[in-house]
């Protein structure tokens, strides 16, 4: 059980010019908190991760686990369990030779560490496979083999570097329960790597997104999807995506074709001091629908609809300004409208929408 | 009958070919040999067109195993040779294998002019042999050699390396052994390779010191590669020839049992056909037998990769 700290943390690969892979990474986690780092591939995630791992180095700021600064210590000394995405399972051991090498290294008496095995096993439904070695197990097995693994140690940490991308979708949702489950029962401060964003959403207390090595924003899945800090966050967190748009600001607030949002006095006010023509406006898929023929609305038309059962996103093209713009739209899934049709959106509560600078793509509504 | 043909002459007419080779190559000396190793056969005996005389040899039965295998001066000391061979063969190929180990996890670790490292400890391997065993030899002469210059101008003993003694079957190992480790590094390497980085990185987490990641993680992931390779270094080097007769010749204290049958095959008062070939036919019988307990070893411990 321990809390942990990025304090300033870089690391910088040689190059020309060097890659800052991880770039000035402020985030501390609480103990027994649930942690995710989301973010597209290259975007420093895994990095941050084997970074606390030991298995990177800290070139600038520093580490620490527990209040103690482990910046310069080997993995050895952090106290701390991986679990990998190709889970590193040892080939030519047993499934309960893998889960008990660590303390066997520890140097555990051997009835301990059985014991320990089993009780890890029975946790994961693995009993009946101790003998078994790697190869004669199905993905899924060998991924909670991995998890027993970590489990055994009772490390003060466990990192997980996107366990579930090498399963199949079934599994990886069910899975995904587990691990929240099994994290929730252990208490061990857990920190995540996924680029699958429902999996982030889903999984942790906080969610920490970033981009090109820099922390975009960490909060709670909650306020990440219904306060985005940046178009970023907006664009990544959600799917489908948050409609973003560059649209010309008025009076009364933002023009769309055929429909202008009235914006709150605050967000307009920020806009006019920072003297901006435009904005940046996001709106959610699920935060727009289906206008009747007396309503104002914008002129969509439909290029594809995609039928998820209970829901449907429609896919369209609006006029804005001179160009054709992409939006989606949640609608209900029995009565969609049809392909090439013409329709009204609007949206459903003008409260719902998400303006950001154009350049700097900073959060302008409050 | 005549369907099947119709139906597969193009695959036997494909490996025909590589069974007609194989048999005028292989097969049929075999036979030969093995049919000699029961006759008397000898210079004396075979036929010979140049002077006319028709082929005298005959069946003797067993008498040459029996000779042979009493382990009698006159047929080459089976045993004693034998033990030379085996300690030859081992010691040789504990040598490259342990050597090439060593170079390879060298040449594993990132660092500055691996790729210059690596074409440089290839080298002994593209040289032909008897160019380095020549240059071997000038190094190991006892007069003017570089070694016992050196020796003898740090007043140590500069013994004759390749002369009448034992000394002379280490001096052939320290040849083999320079011959052979670049093969052995090269497969060596290949099989570091391919261990996937992240079971060191798990194995680390885990808390294995560098050693114990060694142990646990590189010699199990080695293993098939080291089985196959130890196996061939053991049949290669058991039936080494040129390295041996490059450097000593017919030197009793570096006979092995093929030198032995080369020389009963090629030299002597009267060439003994039918000793050299039962030294053939028992060489490749001991072999046969090396190979069976190894596989059979090796399947107990179960292949895992």
């Amino acid at each position: 059980m321990a809390e942990v700290a990025y304090v300033n943390a870089s690391r910088v690969f040689p190059g020309t010019p060097p890659v800052r892979a991880v770039d000035n990474l402020e985030l501390s986690v609480a103990d027994g908190e649930f942690l995710v780092l989301v973010g597209p591939s290259g975007s420093g995630k895994s990095t941050a991760l084997r970074m606390l791992a030991g298995l990177e180095d800290v070139d600038e700021g520093a580490i620490t686990i527990g209040g103690k600064d482990v910046t310069n210590t080997p993995p050895k000394g952090r106290d701390i369990a991986m679990v990998f995405q190709s889970y590193a399972l040892y080939p030519h051991m047993t499934v309960a030779e893998n889960m008990g090498f660590a303390l066997k290294l520890r140097g555990v008496p051997k009835a301990q560490i059985r014991e320990k095995v089993a009780e890890a096993a029975r946790m994961l439904d693995l009993t009946k496979y101790l003998d078994r070695k790697p190869k004669a197990l199905s993905g899924g097995q060998r991924q909670r083999v991995a998890m027993g693994r970590a489990i055994v140690r009772e490390p003060s940490v466990f990192l997980m570097d996107e366990p579930l991308s090498n399963l199949d979708a079934k599994l990886r949702v069910e899975t995904r329960a587990n691990i929240a489950a099994l994290q929730q029962r252990l208490g061990t401060t857990t920190i995540y790597v996924t680029h699958d964003q429902v999996e982030a959403m889903t999984m942790g207390h906080r969610v920490a997104v970033l981009k090109d090595g820099v922390l975009q924003q960490c909060a709670s899945p909650r306020e990440l999807y219904d306060r985005p800090a940046n178009a970023f966050v907006a664009s990544f967190i959600g799917s489908p995506a948050m409609n973003l748009k560059t649209v010309p600001l008025t009076a009364e607030g933002a023009r769309l074709d055929g429909l202008v949002v009235p914006l709150s006095r605050a967000a307009l006010d920020g806009a006019a001091a920072e003297g901006l023509s435009e904005v940046t406006f996001g709106v959610r898929p699920e935060s727009l629908r289906l206008a009747s023929a007396d309503e104002d609305g914008m002129e969509m038309t439909v290029e594809l609809v995609e039928e998820l059962g209970a829901d449907a996103y429609v896919y369209g093209s609006v006029r804005i300004g001179e160009h054709p713009e992409r939006f989606i739209v949640r609608v209900d899934g029995r009565t969609p409208p049809a392909f090439g049709q013409q329709v009204k959106v609007t949206l459903r509560d003008a409260d719902e929408v998400h303006l950001f600078h154009p350049e700097t793509g900073l959060r302008l509504s409050a | 009958m005549r369907a099947f043909l119709a139906r597969h002459w193009y695959a036997y007419a494909m490996v025909l070919p590589v069974v007609v080779v194989v048999g005028a190559l292989v097969l049929l000396p075999l036979a030969q040999g093995l049919y000699f190793t029961f006759t008397n056969i000898n210079e004396a005996t075979i036929a010979n067109p140049v002077l006319d005389r028709p082929a005298s040899y005959e069946f003797v039965g067993l008498d040459n195993y029996v000779n042979v295998l009493t382990g009698g001066e006159s047929y080459g000391a089976f045993w004693s040779t034998l033990g030379r061979t085996l300690i030859w063969t081992f010691g040789c190929v504990l040598a490259h294998y342990a050597i090439g180990l060593g170079l390879a996890l060298l040449l594993n670790r990132r660092m500055r002019f691996r790729g210059l490292y690596r074409v440089l400890l290839i080298l002994p391997w593209a040289v032909p042999p008897f160019i380095s065993v020549f240059a071997w030899r000038y190094l190991f002469n006892s007069q003017f050699g570089i070694i016992n210059q050196a020796l003898g101008a740090l007043g140590l003993p500069t013994p004759v390396w390749l002369g009448q003694s034992d000394l002379a079957l280490f001096s052939v190992m320290v040849i083999n052994t320079w011959l052979g480790v670049p093969f052995m590094m090269v497969t060596l390497l290949g099989g570091l390779q391919s261990i996937p980085r992240e079971l060191y990185e798990a194995a680390e987490m885990d808390g294995a010191s560098a050693w114990q990641r060694f142990r646990d993680i590189t010699l199990p992931g080695l293993r098939s590669v080291s089985s196959t390779v130890v196996l061939l270094g053991v049949i290669w080097t058991f039936n080494l020839f040129h390295v041996i007769f490059l450097s000593t010749g017919q030197n009793p204290h570096t006979r092995i049992l093929v030198t032995y049958s080369f020389e009963r095959f090629f030299s002597g008062a009267s060439r003994d056909y039918a000793v050299a070939s039962t030294y053939g036919v028992l060489i490749l019988s001991l072999l046969l037998v090396f190979v069976t307990i190894y596989r059979r070893a090796m399947r107990r411990q179960g292949e895992v990769w």
